[in-house]
C-alpha cells in the first residue's frame, strides 16, 4: 500500500498545533511573568518569568485541601462512570423492546443544561441527606450519556458472534462486559476516563452550590480568590488555571497508547 | 444453528414459540437492570428537574412566595412580547450551526493524526490541550486576544498592515457571537478529535487493505469505508456540538455576558439571567423547556437522519 | 454482689458534668455571606474571634461567593430552607428580595438602637429603604463621579471641568482627535443616569408605576449623546463596554474623561502610572448628581437567629471595625466618623485617593438612579438596549425612547 508523504501532513498538523497552543501559551507565559496583559504592545516573549506566582496560589487557597477533595469525587465520578456506562451501553448493544425509546430518552437527557436543574438537584440532593458531602458532591456526575455513547459505538464494533459464542460457554452477561467488552474497546475505556475526569475535575457550578463547609471545596472554586474585587487579572490567576489543567493534560498523556492506532482494530477480526 | 443442543443451562422447551418468548424476556429483564443505575441518576437529576420546570414554567412563583397557577401565560409572554427570546433563540441556532465547521476541522485533525507520522503524539497532545482548560479561563484569554485596544488579534493584524483600524471583535453587534464562536471551537475541537479517534479505532485496518488490493484510491476509501463506518463517532460529536450551545454559558458570560445589546445572548444565558438575575424562576422555567423542545428535536432529527440508532452501523 | 463504688461514684460524676455541660454547650450557629471579598478573609477571621467574645454560645460560618454566582448560591439556599442569616448584596439585587418578602425589617432594630442609626450617612442608609422600611445597614458606599485627564484638558485649552451636560458634551468634542476621545462612562446598574438627571429627566412618575423619561427634553439628551458619540467625542466603549474595557481606555491615557463611581479610581490607578494630583482630577458631575452602587448587609427573613444577626451587624458598623475595614481596603463604610477620619488620615500620604474618597462624602442629597421598585432588574433590561440602539446610531432617539417606553411599563404593570 503507498504510503502517503510524510511532510505535507507535518506542515498540517503543525499549523493547527500553532492554532491551539497560541492562546495557551499566553496562559502560561503570563503565569510565569504576571504582566499586565492590558499593556500595550503585547509582549510576545516572556519578561523576567519566575514561578512565585505558583507559590502564591498555594498562599491565597488552602490548595492541598482543595486538590484532595477534588481528586476523591473525580475518583468516585470515574469509576463510577467506566462502570455505569460500560452496562448500560451493553445493555442498548443488545435487542430489547423498548430500544429505541431509550436511546431516544438518552438523547433528550443530554439536552438539559445544568443551570436549569441546580435548585431541584439541591433540593433532592437534600432528600437523600447527602449535601456538604463527597457522594453529594459526585453523585450527579456518576454517569454521562455522552460516555455511554462512546462505550455503545465501541461495542456495537465487536462481532455478534463473539458474545454470542462465549453466552454458549455459559459466561455471566457482568463477565462478558468484563473479559470481553472492554478490553477490546480500550480506546473507549480511555476516553470515558479522560471526558469523565475533566467534567468531574472542572465542575464549579455544583460544588459551588453543594457545598458549604469551606473544606469540603474543590479546586476551580478556588477561582473566585483570584478573581476577586476588581477583575485584576494577574500572575496568580493563570498560574492557578495551570495547575488546574495540569491533571487532565497529565492523564491524557497517560491514555495516550489506547489512541495508537492498530492496537485494538486487528483483534476485531472474527 | 440449534443450541437446544449445547450446554446443560438450556432445557428442551414445551413449544419452540415459548423459549423465544421467554429469552426475549429474560433478555429485557436483563438489559432493564443493566441500565438501571445509570438510569437512576437521570431521573435523579435531569428528568426530575425537568419536570420541575415543567410545573414551574405553568405557575407563578418566586422563592419567598407560594405558587399560583397562571398556565400558558409565561409562553405567551415569550412568544408575543420578548424580542430578546427570539433574539436567544435565533443566537443558540447560528451557534449549532457551527458545529459541523468544528466537526469536519477535528474529523481533519482525527485523520491526520491516526497516520504513521513521527510525533503523532506530540500532535495529538497541543490540540488537546484546550479542552481540561476552565471556561473561564478560555473566556478570559479569548476576551483579552480580541481586545479592540489591547488584544493580539488587532496588534498581529495591525502590525502585518492588513487592517487600519482595530476591529471591535467584541464590542460590535455583528462580530461579538462569532468571536464566542470561534473561541467555543477552539475549545471543543479538542474533544471532538478523541470521539473520532476512538470511532476511528473501530474501524478494521483490513477493510481498507482488501480495498486498496481491489485498487480503491485514498479518496474513495474514505467516503466509502471510513465516513459511513464513522457514523456513530460524527452523530455523537454533532449531539455534542449541539449541546454546546448551553455548555458555553461560561465562555458567554466571560467574554460578552450576551452583549453588546444581545447580539450574543444564547437561550442558555438568558435563562440564566431571569432566574438568578431577575428572579424570575418561572419564566426561566418556561425557557427551559422550549430550549429542551428545541433542541430535542434537532437531535431526533439527526438521529433519523443518520439511522436511526444513534447512527449505529451494521457489524458482520 | 458488691457493687463496684469507685466505678459508680465516677460513672455518676462524668453523667453528673455531662448534664452540668449540657445546655451551656448548645452551640447557636449564624451564617454569613458575602459578596466577592474574599482577600479580606483575616478582616473577617477578626470579626468571628470578636463575636466569639461577645457571644461565646454561637459559632460564625463566613461565605463568599463571586458575584455572578452568588444569586445563585443565595436562592438555592433560600428555596431548600437555609439561607445565610447575614447577607451582603452589591447594587440592586437587594430590592427583589425586599419587595419579594426574603429580608428582615430593620426598622424597629434601628429604632431600639438609635445610636446605631446615627453611625450613618442619612442618605446613604435611606439608599435602603422600600416601603418605608429599611432593609439593610452600608456596608462599604460608594456613587459616582467624574475624573478628569488634565493634561489632555490643558492640551485642549480647557481650564477646568464642566460645570454643565452642554459644557460636558462641548469638552469631550474638543478633546477628541484621532485615538484621543473626550468622554466615558460606566453603562451597568444606572450608572449613566446622572447623565439625564442633570438635564432634568425622571425614569419614572413619583409613584413610580409609570414611565415619565419619553419627553422632548430626553429626545434631546439622547441625541445630544448620539451626536457626540458617533462623532467621537464620546467613546463608543461608553455604552458597549463593561467594567475592565472603559477603564483600561481611561487608563491608557487616551479619554479625557471618566463617569464611574470611587471603585474606578484604584483599578485604573493599577494600570497607570502617569496618575497623579497633578494629571487626575476628581469631582462630582455637573449638577451634583450621582448613581450610589453600594454594598449593604441585611438579615434573611428566614433566619432563625435574627436578634443575634442584628447584634453581628451592630458590631461590624462600630467605629472600631469600619475604621479597620477602610484601613485595610480603601473604602468608605457609611459611618461617619469613621469615613471622615478614615479620608483625613489619608490626605497625608495619598491625598489623590483622599480627593476621590471625599466626593463620596458630598452631595449625597443629591443621589439618583436608585428607584425603589421590584423589578428594578426588568426596567433596566427595558429601558438600557433600547437607548444603547439610539446612541450606537441603530435607531432615532424618538423611536428607540417610545420602544423603551412600552418596555418600561410593561414590566412595572407586571408588580
Amino acid at each position: 500500500m503507498k504510503r502517503p508523504p510524510a511532510w505535507p501532513i507535518h506542515a498540517a498538523l503543525c499549523v493547527v498545533s500553532f492554532f491551539m497552543l497560541l492562546p495557551f501559551y499566553w496562559v502560561l507565559k503570563t503565569s510565569l511573568t504576571g504582566e499586565n496583559i492590558f499593556a500595550y504592545p503585547p509582549s510576545l516573549l516572556p519578561v523576567a518569568p519566575h514561578p512565585f506566582f505558583y507559590v502564591d496560589v498555594w498562599y491565597y487557597i488552602p490548595f492541598v485541601r482543595y486538590f484532595l477533595n477534588s481528586v476523591i469525587v473525580s475518583a468516585m465520578v470515574v469509576a463510577a462512570n467506566v462502570i455505569l456506562n460500560a452496562m448500560a451501553a451493553y445493555a442498548l448493544t443488545r435487542g430489547f423492546r423498548g430500544r429505541k425509546l431509550v436511546i431516544l430518552l438518552l438523547l433528550s437527557c443530554m439536552m438539559i443544561p445544568f443551570q436549569t436543574t441546580l435548585i431541584p438537584a439541591y433540593l433532592l440532593t437534600g432528600k437523600l441527606g447527602i449535601l456538604n458531602t463527597y457522594l453529594g458532591l459526585a453523585l450527579p456526575m456518576f454517569s454521562t450519556i455522552v460516555c455511554i455513547f462512546v462505550f455503545k459505538a465501541s461495542f456495537d464494533a465487536v462481532p455478534r458472534s463473539l458474545v454470542d459464542a462465549a453466552r454458549i460457554d455459559g459466561l455471566a452477561e457482568w463477565r462478558i462486559i468484563w473479559k470481553i467488552m472492554l478490553p477490546l474497546s480500550t480506546s473507549a475505556v480511555a476516553t470515558n476516563v479522560i471526558l469523565s475526569f475533566i467534567w468531574s475535575w472542572n465542575n464549579f457550578l455544583w460544588p459551588l452550590v453543594v457545598t458549604r463547609d469551606p473544606l469540603l471545596q474543590t479546586l476551580p472554586l478556588g477561582l473566585a480568590r483570584f478573581l476577586s474585587y476588581h477583575e485584576n487579572t494577574t500572575g496568580a490567576l493563570y498560574a492557578f488555571c495551570i495547575l488546574v489543567l495540569a491533571p487532565g493534560i497529565l492523564l491524557f498523556l497517560l491514555a495516550q497508547k489506547e489512541f495508537i492506532r492498530g492496537l485494538t482494530s486487528g483483534a476485531t477480526k472474527g | 444453528m440449534d443450541h437446544a443442543a449445547a450446554g446443560p443451562a438450556l432445557r428442551a422447551p414445551a413449544r419452540p414459540g415459548a423459549r423465544a418468548g421467554a429469552k426475549r424476556r429474560r433478555e429485557a429483564a436483563l438489559a432493564w437492570l443493566l441500565l438501571a443505575p445509570a438510569l437512576a441518576v437521570f431521573l435523579l437529576y435531569r428528568i426530575i428537574p425537568l419536570g420541575w420546570n415543567a410545573i414551574l414554567s405553568l405557575q407563578e412563583w418566586s422563592p419567598f412566595k407560594p405558587a399560583v397557577w397562571v398556565g400558558l401565560d409565561h409562553y405567551r409572554e415569550m412568544l408575543t412580547e420578548d424580542p430578546t427570546f427570539w433574539e436567544a433563540l435565533a443566537n443558540t441556532l447560528w451557534f449549532t450551526a457551527s458545529a459541523p465547521v468544528g466537526i469536519a476541522i477535528a474529523l481533519g485533525i482525527a485523520l491526520l493524526v491516526n497516520t504513521d507520522v513521527r510525533g503523532r503524539d506530540v500532535y495529538r497532545t497541543f490540540v488537546f490541550i484546550s479542552y481540561p482548560l476552565m471556561t473561564v479561563a478560555v473566556g478570559i484569554i479569548w476576551r483579552w486576544m480580541l481586545d479592540e485596544r489591547v488584544g493580539l488579534f488587532n496588534y498581529a493584524l495591525r502590525s502585518v498592515g492588513l487592517i487600519e483600524q482595530p476591529i471591535p471583535f467584541l464590542q460590535s453587534f455583528e462580530l461579538a457571537l462569532p468571536s464566542v464562536i470561534v473561541a467555543n471551537i477552539w475549545q471543543i475541537v479538542g474533544f471532538y478529535m478523541i470521539i473520532l479517534l476512538t470511532g476511528l479505532q473501530t474501524i478494521p485496518r483490513n477493510l481498507y487493505e482488501a480495498a486498496a488490493i481491489d485498487g480503491a484510491s485514498a479518496r474513495q476509501q474514505f467516503f466509502r469505508i471510513t465516513l459511513p463506518l464513522l457514523r456513530p463517532s460524527l452523530f455523537l460529536c454533532f449531539v455534542i456540538g449541539v449541546m454546546s450551545s448551553f455548555t458555553s454559558f461560561d465562555l458567554v458570560y466571560v467574554m460578552t455576558n450576551g452583549g453588546p445589546g444581545h447580539s450574543s445572548e444564547l437561550l442558555v444565558t438568558y435563562l440564566y439571567k431571569a432566574g438568578f438575575e431577575m428572579t424570575r424562576f418561572d419564566y426561566a422555567a418556561a425557557l427551559t423547556v422550549v430550549q429542551f423542545a428545541l433542541l430535542v428535536a434537532l437531535t431526533w432529527i439527526g438521529n433519523k437522519a443518520s439511522g436511526g440508532d444513534a447512527g449505529a452501523v451494521e457489524r458482520g | 454482689m458488691k457493687t463496684p463504688r469507685p466505678w459508680l461514684a465516677a460513672a455518676l460524676a462524668v453523667l453528673a458534668l455531662a448534664l452540668a455541660a449540657g445546655p451551656a454547650a448548645a452551640q447557636k450557629k449564624l451564617s454569613f455571606l458575602t459578596w466577592n471579598i474574599s482577600d479580606q478573609k483575616d478582616l473577617f477571621d477578626l470579626w468571628i474571634a470578636e463575636f466569639r467574645k461577645l457571644r461565646p454560645d454561637v459559632e460564625v460560618e463566613w461565605l463568599d461567593k463571586k458575584g455572578p454566582e452568588w444569586p445563585a448560591f443565595y436562592q438555592t439556599q433560600v428555596v431548600a430552607g437555609t439561607p445565610p442569616d447575614i447577607i451582603n448584596t452589591q447594587g440592586g439585587l437587594w430590592l427583589e428580595y425586599a419587595a419579594a418578602g426574603g429580608l428582615a425589617d430593620l426598622t424597629p432594630y434601628l429604632k431600639k438602637d438609635a445610636d446605631v442609626r446615627a453611625r450613618f450617612n442619612a442618605d446613604y442608609l435611606a439608599n435602603w429603604t422600600y416601603d418605608g422600611k429599611n432593609y439593610m445597614l452600608p456596608f462599604y458606599v460608594n456613587k459616582t463621579l467624574l475624573f478628569y485627564n488634565k493634561t489632555m484638558f490643558k492640551e485642549a485649552g480647557l481650564a477646568g471641568p464642566p460645570k454643565s451636560f452642554d459644557e460636558l458634551v462641548q469638552y469631550a468634542q474638543k478633546m477628541s482627535k484621532g485615538d484621543k476621545s473626550g468622554f466615558l462612562t460606566m453603562n451597568f446598574d444606572w450608572l449613566y443616569w446622572p447623565l439625564f438627571k442633570m438635564n432634568g429627566v425622571e425614569l419614572l412618575t413619583p409613584d413610580l408605576k409609570k414611565a415619565a423619561f419619553n419627553t422632548p427634553q430626553a429626545v434631546k439628551v439622547v441625541e445630544a449623546l448620539a451626536k457626540a458619540t458617533q462623532g467621537g467625542g464620546i467613546n463608543k466603549i461608553a455604552w458597549t463596554g463593561r467594567w475592565v474595557e472603559p477603564n483600561g481606555a481611561f487608563a491608557a491615557g487616551n479619554v479625557g474623561m471618566l463617569h464611574a463611581h470611587s471603585p474606578a479610581f484604584f483599578f485604573v490607578r493599577g494600570q497607570a502610572p502617569w496618575i497623579n494630583p497633578d494629571t487626575l482630577g476628581a469631582v462630582n458631575a455637573p449638577g451634583g448628581w450621582a448613581t450610589p452602587n453600594s454594598h449593604g448587609l441585611g438579615i434573611s427573613k428566614g433566619s432563625k437567629n435574627p436578634d443575634i444577626a442584628w447584634e453581628f451587624l451592630k458590631m461590624v458598623t462600630s467605629d472600631k471595625w469600619t475604621l479597620e475595614f477602610s484601613n485595610r481596603r480603601k473604602v468608605l463604610t457609611g459611618n461617619v466618623k469613621s469615613d471622615t477620619a478614615t479620608i483625613a488620615a489619608m490626605r497625608k500620604d495619598d491625598p489623590l485617593a483622599a480627593q476621590v474618597l471625599q466626593t463620596q462624602l458630598e452631595q449625597t442629597d443629591k443621589l439618583t438612579g436608585n428607584w425603589r421598585i421590584a423589578v428594578d432588574s426588568r426596567v433596566k433590561e427595558a429601558f438600557y438596549p433600547e437607548l444603547q440602539n439610539a446612541l450606537l446610531g441603530r435607531k432615532t432617539a424618538k423611536e428607540a425612547l417610545d420602544e423603551a417606553e412600552r418596555k418600561v411599563n410593561r414590566a412595572l404593570a407586571r408588580q
